[in-house]
């Protein structure tokens, strides 16, 4: 206990809501790996509260009020009783249980939570410690779930039907409703906003991202976003905020918004993360990346270069087939590369934009259509101007481009037509069909194929 | 530290209070006691203690003078008392109580060896039992239910093998689907086959039923119902019954009328499995005959809870759900289908057989309808490599990417092909669609298009249709007459057509979604 006792009061006497944080840990720091165990062992359940209060408190040095002070004894109280429970399943221990240390740690963040609302609790400075509260609430309760479902289901309820996968993420979720009071106990903070709680909405809006991801629960989290709006007047601009707060706060609203296939909006928020992100932050900038390509891909229609995922070779993997394809126009290409990612495409979730890569193919086929086309005899001496009227049988015969002679070949007209609409309709092609000639009248002076210089 | 005990069980192992009024009825009987108070109940008749050694109570020498116990009944009250009987919501004291009472009706009627006493359901059990009763289905007593097992309602053994909708008629199902949906279909009928009921005392009766529905709501404010009037999420700690194992249904009759339980099961209103299959054939054989969706819907859902409370997963299950969720779906009715299809889901994945690929077609059709990108992207993750090879998942999935990729024309293709019931689904987007693809002609074509194009590139039936789905949306401006044929001006519909997609491109909200 002397050693954690002392880094608190250390902690306490700096300021440091980090160093602070570090004495709540579960896990034992590497120069010190008995503390958890020592901390322990100093005192029993009887004289707890006691013990805890003369260790913090007692002699001179740090000047906190009662009040604060009954609020640390409290928390260092669930600390004490989760700690044992940890070094159970640390040890071993016939009676381990990761469902007791969640239910012990919720104790703490409960405490926690406690000590933060009341008057004169627990200032705000010491934020960190919510988060590191917070953070491995989350990874007990998950570790609860796993170890609730090896136990067996708690039984059917008085459900209509079997309805099996309701209570899996049982304690998951129980997490998220108390990560989500630490998220009310930040924003509702009406404090001045030098000692305000609010610098730990975004921390915590994270963790309740990650949470609410966790149980497929995505939905939930417009209604935080929907709180942070309503209140954003109050806080300070996301400037002043930590980076590393807002990088994965932007990286979060980037994929919430990519998920609804809003992707101008995911685009611009996962930009911007990738932008702060931490350049040693390899993994984030990866994640980041798995999101802003697809993206890219459907707003402008551009592909990832050479240089950009050169240090990334899983992301080269992922997209470098595809790319290829899509920038040669070749349709049969694609759909071989698509059907052989699909399997991690659509867990990752970004099947769905990767899959309109497909028009940009098809836009880049029609180019070269076009381009094949070659001018027409120039009038009157002028610059030679491109063939414009392209029957639609040039475009069905590039279709067949790939294709098995063997095949049941003929492209259906009709089919062709639609394509072609739709690329017009999408804005990728400027021009018009005039069906009753079979023609399709494009665009002149270099405006058939918008972007693409033809 | 209660370190091994799960969070739900360590509150559940709180003593629950009940009604003690309960705990005095026999079972043929309803009580009719209001709860005052947590103390034992004080309106039984004393009756004069039949005990058993075991429990130490004062009368115990002076029963034991005049009845002499045979050894069943002996076992029979070890039981009672055995430790791994002991139901945490039923107290020593009400257990006791009940106890007593059944010898002594015992006793008194001479039945003492009449009675089968190895299977006797111990008092603990009796009283939970009839708790349930009351809470679970206040309007039909255990006798009326039993009555009529002998219904004409029997003779329909004649199990049809064939799925419901593969018998039902030659033309394709989503041709006729609105001619049924008239309004009598959507009201419930009562239940045309019950036979009128054996009555005990009509007045009495109904009084009782006012009563045990009164308790029925008390009991949710109390101690005993507390957590269960809260949302199943925020319960972490259903009440003990829960953990209590299925429930074997005693009710031999066919039809039930689905309500909802707010408490454990009572057997005798929960029919065996047994039963449930005869009641299947009936519904099937009644669907076909008079079509009533209200009243089939009511009985399946029905037949769906004696399912679960017996805990029975097994092909059977899968039928009952699939059978359902096909009606759900000719009737339009996404709530109930949805319902069913979230189950089948667990239950295809317990490999219970069924036809678990058909389903995963509809439930991708009905995400392309919900346009649930999100739940879309977990249904693709659900298709394997096997999946894809079936007629009805591969239909599915190019319908889903010819609309991802604006391929109206394969799509049209694909709906007028749909396998199974697909096409009902199918139906819930098709003009949508139509619209996303009239706003992509309009836009690309010029100077008009014929509309028997349109027609036929959007599954119209007819030229006369298309038109009407175009003054639907537009104007008659929009259409004119030239050479003999009615032709779309193109570039002028756009905007009405772009407007109109906009529209029918919000977001569909269903309950009971995913």
């Amino acid at each position: 206990m002397s050693t954690l006792a002392l880094q608190f009061r250390d902690a306490y006497i700096n300021g440091s809501g980090p160093a602070l944080a570090a004495v709540l840990t579960p896990i034992a720091p590497p120069q010190d790996p008995d503390r958890l165990r020592s901390f322990y062992q100093f005192t029993n359940a009887a004289y707890l509260s006691k013990d805890i209060h003369y260790a913090l408190f007692h002699g001179k040095g740090v000047k906190i009020s009662k009040a604060e002070q009954n609020a640390w004894v409290d928390v260092f109280s669930a600390y004490w009783e989760a700690a044992g429970e940890i070094l159970k399943c640390e040890g071993h221990h016939p009676g381990a249980s990761t469902i007791a240390v969640f239910n012990t740690w919720k104790k703490l963040a409960n405490a926690l939570i406690r000590g933060y609302s009341g008057s004169s609790g627990i200032p705000a400075w010491t934020l960190p410690c919510l988060y590191t509260v917070g953070k491995y609430l989350r990874t007990f309760a998950i570790k609860a779930d796993i170890e609730a479902a090896a136990q067996g289901s708690a039984g059917f309820g008085f459900q209509d039907d079997i309805a099996a996968d309701i209570d899996k993420n049982a304690n998951l979720e129980e997490a998220a409703r108390i990560i989500n009071r630490m998220f009310t106990l930040c924003l509702s903070d009406r404090a001045p906003i030098e000692e305000s709680r609010k610098w730990g909405i975004y921390n915590t809006t994270n963790l309740l991202f990650k949470t609410y991801f966790k149980i497929n629960s995505v939905g939930l989290t417009k209604n935080l976003l929907r709180a942070i709006n309503a209140s954003s007047a109050d806080l300070p601009p996301l400037g002043a905020f930590p980076k590393s707060h807002i990088v994965t706060f932007k990286y979060y609203v980037g994929v919430i918004h990519f998920l609804d296939e809003n992707y101008a909006e995911a685009e611009e928020h996962l930009t911007s993360a990738w932008r702060m992100c931490h350049r040693g932050a390899f993994k984030n900038r990866e994640l980041i990346l798995t999101y802003l390509i697809p993206c890219h891909l459907v707003t402008t229609h551009t592909l990832p270069s050479q240089r950009l995922l050169a240090p990334f070779p899983r992301l080269e993997r992922l997209f470098r087939p595809l790319s290829n394809c899509i920038r040669k126009g070749d349709l049969v290409g694609f759909d071989a590369a698509m059907s052989a990612g699909e399997e991690e495409f659509v867990k990752r979730r970004i099947y769905l934009p990767l899959e309109r890569g497909r028009d940009i193919a098809l836009r880049n086929l029609f180019r070269k259509v076009f381009i094949a086309g070659g001018f027409e005899d120039p009038k009157d001496g002028g610059p030679p101007i491109r063939r414009t009227r392209i029957p639609v049988a040039e475009f069905a015969a590039a279709l067949q481009i790939g294709n098995h002679a063997t095949d049941r070949s003929r492209v259906d007209i009709d089919e062709v037509e639609c394509l072609l609409s739709n690329l017009v309709y999408k804005g990728l092609m400027k021009g018009y069909i005039a069906r009753e000639r079979g023609m399709v009248v494009l665009s002149k002076g270099g405006a058939a194929f918008p972007g693409t210089g033809v | 530290m209660n370190s091994s005990v799960p969070p739900w069980r360590a509150t559940a192992s709180a003593p629950v209070s009940t009604p003690s009024a309960f705990s005095s009825a026999t079972p043929a009987y309803i009580p009719v006691h209001a709860r005052r108070s947590l103390a034992p109940n004080q309106a039984n008749p004393p009756a004069p203690y039949a005990s058993q050694p075991t429990m130490s109570t004062p009368a115990e020498a002076e029963t034991r003078k005049r009845v002499e116990f045979p050894p069943a009944v002996r076992t029979y009250v070890q039981r009672c008392f055995a430790p791994e009987n002991n139901i945490p919501s039923v107290t020593t004291a009400e257990m006791q109580e009940k106890l007593r009472a059944t010898i002594t009706t015992a006793a008194e009627n001479q039945k003492l060896g009449l009675i089968d006493w190895e299977r006797l359901a111990l008092p603990q059990v009796m009283i939970q039992n009839e708790r349930n009763k009351i809470l679970a289905n206040p309007s039909v007593s255990s006798w009326a239910m039993s009555s009529q097992s002998t219904s004409p309602g029997d003779s329909s053994r004649k199990r049809k093998s064939t799925d419901l909708h593969q018998s039902e008629t030659g033309s394709p199902p989503w041709r006729k689907a609105n001619h049924r949906n008239r309004f009598e279909d959507r009201v419930t009928y009562p239940p045309t086959e019950k036979k009128p009921r054996i009555t005990l005392d009509d007045s009495s009766k109904s009084r009782a039923n006012l009563e045990m529905r009164r308790k029925r709501f008390e009991g949710v404010g109390g101690s005993h119902g507390g957590s269960l009037s809260s949302s199943p999420t925020d319960s972490p700690a259903p009440t003990t019954e829960v953990d209590q194992g299925p429930v074997i249904g005693r009710c031999q009759a066919l039809e039930k009328n689905y309500f909802r339980l707010t408490s454990a099961p009572n057997p005798d209103t929960v029919r065996p499995l047994a039963v449930l299959r005869k009641t299947l054939d009936l519904l099937k054989k009644k669907w076909k005959k008079d079509g009533n969706y209200g009243y089939i819907c009511d009985q399946f859902k029905s037949l769906r809870q004696d399912l679960t409370v017996q805990h029975i997963r097994n092909d059977f299950t899968v039928i009952v759900y699939e059978i359902h969720a096909r009606i759900a779906l000719e009737k339009g009715d996404l709530g109930e289908y949805n319902q069913c299809q979230t189950q089948l889901r667990v239950l295809y994945a317990q490999q219970l057989g069924g036809h678990p690929t058909e389903f995963k077609a509809y439930r991708i059709l009905y995400f392309i309808y919900t346009r649930n990108w999100t739940a879309m992207n977990d249904a693709l993750a659900d298709v394997t490599a096997e999946d894809k090879k079936d007629p009805a998942v591969k239909h599915a999935l190019d319908v889903r990417s010819a609309l991802a990729l604006g391929n109206y024309h394969r799509f049209f293709q694909l709906y007028l092909d749909t396998p199974n019931m697909g096409a009902y689904l199918m139906d819930m987007f098709v003009d949508r669609e139509r619209l996303s693809a009239l706003a992509a002609i309009c836009k690309s074509y010029k100077p008009d298009v014929n509309i028997r194009f349109i027609t036929e590139e959007l599954g119209f039936e007819s030229d006369e249709q298309t038109a009407r789905f175009i003054l639907d949306h537009s104007t008659e401006k929009m259409l004119e007459e030239k050479n003999g044929s009615v032709r779309l001006l193109a570039p002028k519909a756009f905007t009405f057509f772009e407007q109109a997609k906009a529209e029918a491109n919000r977001i569909v909200d269903i309950k009971g979604q995913i």
